[in-house]
């Protein structure tokens, strides 16, 4: 049993960056990485913007140091750079990862492949890449491109299925079935989503805009995020000093509709408070929120009213960067989770972009431009899903 | 000391429904998957038009808590934010992503459908449930090879150790052209536990 659940490493990569530092950076100059679709081939290339990874695969398959024979997908490569990256930043060596878990989240698995292939494998031909389609297999490409060779599994729940590999990886930590583990998850753009999201009509043409009144709908984004976890026992072992620790995390049903929240955000309530109650902390206690924020009419309306009737007068400052490395999807509640654990590494809180008039039924008011210099004690994360999947995620400073 | 029982069980397989281990519906074994559930809806007294919107995943495992639960009313007994909901299965929803994709892999007959692509993400299913039953609780969708009980178990424990929940569902649909199976649990605290919340109990269920 572990009382306590430390974050050790963090490894990214988005629009906003290969690496940690590139994204704490664009996140500090306000620099979206929202733009025109220049990898994913698709029709709508010119009508959409997108927050693509500007490498083609074959960029990122050097960047990940893997050979041609590894067969993979671009969700597997993304996930394959950022998990490296993480597990480098904690300072693991590979006799470590033999003791150490792999929870990852996706959505679309290896879709990106299949879509090129598709036509191919009717014919009976690249039929290698026809077993990376499942979500599953992306998860064993991570683990085995990282030496783990444990405890693995893979979680879908939508846009918050790697907020929900956050939290069952910090829970098994807790009940000491693992000293250390990677969570988090990675997801690649493709048209089947882009298809998608736009027969729901909630796609903006333009880069969205969060937390806007004219808000119009969402941008799609690709990209990974991971993070090592690790016990109290782990780390007296090594003497390492964490980045944060994870002292919440709660996940609710909205129990309303597929698609849609409903009208009072109950399940983004619900959610919010237990994480709170989960970490013993009060509403007054949060220095910064990181929304789920999509830039959808429906999101940003019911996540706002939901922090209100949470935090009543007092709202900490909030924020969504959606609009930095557009809807991620099942990478975004790991992203997002990076990025509040860099305001609180750093006392910084990254701006919401694209706003000109706030939304008039909030009296809540979004962080427009980015602030450093501040104190941030305890920062909470938002990632809400369809089939009302949603999960509230806690970080706090280390305490002395 | 708290006992977990395994209070109602169910499991579809092979056009066979039985309901705590007890035959409760069949038909032959040629009948296709929609008129199957079909007719286990209007055999169950399902009213739910919805229902017949479902994608197969979404319809099968909302048919299985619908006879599993048939006509209990969990919020009655259980505040609403303390039902849980924690499925896995193999296939995640390969059967609607293939229907979606295509109506959009040819140039000439491309016709995007939303109500298809809102069923290419397996927890939808347990969104289905969720707003038909009102459980607000904890729920979570696990792709795993195939059905894992030790993983469900140390799950739902989990779950009421902390107090997240105080009545769970749990368990495995799967739906792909090669077939499909739901087994669906319902845990429950209770004095003495009838059915103990183990493996032994779960395998047995489930066999």
């Amino acid at each position: 049993m572990s009382e306590r659940v430390f974050v050790t490493g963090i490894g990214t990569i988005s629009a906003i960056g290969n690496d940690i530092e590139s994204t704490f950076h664009s996140l500090l100059d306000s620099k979206s990485g929202v733009g025109p679709i220049r990898h994913l081939k698709t029709k709508h290339s010119n009508d959409f913007v997108a927050g693509e990874v500007n490498h083609s695969n074959e960029e990122l398959r050097m960047m990940a140091g893997l050979s041609e024979d590894f067969i993979c997908t671009r969700t597997a490569l993304l996930g394959i750079i950022a998990a490296r990256e993480a597990v480098k930043n904690a300072g693991l060596s590979n006799l470590d990862m033999e003791t150490t878990g792999l929870i990852s989240a996706t959505t679309i698995g290896g879709m990106d492949k299949s879509e090129i292939h598709y036509h191919d494998y009717i014919q009976g031909d690249n039929l290698e890449y026809a077993k990376t389609h499942p979500c599953g297999d992306n998860t064993e490409k991570i683990a085995e491109a990282l030496g783990i060779t444990g405890f693995s599994t893979t979680i879908s729940t939508a846009c918050s299925s790697s907020a929900n590999a956050i939290m069952f990886g910090a829970r098994m930590i807790k009940s000491g079935q693992l000293d250390r583990v990677v969570v988090g998850g990675t997801d690649a753009l493709s048209k089947f989503t882009l298809n998608g999201f736009n027969s729901l009509m909630i796609l903006d043409k333009e880069p969205c805009k969060p937390f806007d009144e004219n808000r119009k709908g969402l941008n799609l984004g690709e990209g990974a995020a991971y993070l090592v976890l690790e016990s109290a026992n782990a780390i007296d072992l090594t003497g390492k000093t964490p980045l944060c620790e994870v002292t919440g995390y709660a996940n609710a049903n909205d129990a309303f509709h597929q698609t849609a929240s409903s009208p009072t955000g109950e399940g983004p309530f619900l959610s919010m408070k237990r994480a709170l109650e989960k970490a013993g902390l009060s509403p007054g206690d949060i220095s910064y929120i990181n929304a789920h924020g999509t830039g959808t009419d429906n999101n940003d309306m019911t996540e706002g009213l939901a922090i209100q009737r949470l935090f009543g007068e007092y709202v900490p400052k909030f924020s969504s960067t959606k609009a930095f490395t557009g809807h991620t999807l099942g990478a975004a509640g790991a992203i997002e989770a990076i990025i509040s654990i860099l305001a609180i590494m750093n006392g910084f809180v990254p701006p919401s972009l694209n706003i000109k008039t706030p939304v008039s039924d909030h009296y809540i008011r979004p962080q427009k431009e980015a602030l450093l210099n501040q104190v941030i004690e305890h920062v909470l994360s938002n990632s809400f899903g369809f089939g009302g999947n949603d999960s509230s995620l806690l970080f706090s400073k280390l305490r002395k | 000391m708290m006992n977990l029982t395994v209070s109602q069980s169910i499991k579809i397989e092979n056009k066979k429904v039985f309901l705590n281990r007890q035959l409760y519906f069949e038909m032959p074994q040629d009948t296709d998957f929609p008129t199957f559930t079909k007719a286990l809806y209007k055999h169950a007294e399902t009213k739910y038009p919805k229902f017949f919107k479902m994608d197969k995943l979404a319809r099968l495992g909302f048919i299985a808590a619908e006879v599993l639960l048939n006509g209990q009313s969990l919020t009655e007994e259980y505040p609403s934010d303390k039902i849980g909901v924690i499925l896995s299965n193999s296939s995640s929803t390969i059967d609607i992503d293939t229907e979606y994709y295509n109506t959009i892999k040819d140039k000439d007959n491309y016709f995007p459908s939303p109500a298809l692509f809102v069923y290419t993400l397996p927890n939808i299913m347990i969104g289905e449930i969720c707003i038909r039953h009102k459980f607000n609780g904890e729920n979570n969708l696990f792709v795993e090879k195939e059905f894992n009980p030790d993983f469900q178990i140390k799950y739902i424990n989990g779950l009421f150790d902390q107090q997240r929940v105080q009545a769970c569902l749990g368990g495995w649909v799967d739906y792909s052209t090669k077939g499909y199976e739901a087994f669906l649990f319902l845990v429950e605290m209770a004095d003495e536990a009838k059915i103990p919340f183990n493996i032994e109990s779960i395998l047995k269920l489930y066999k």
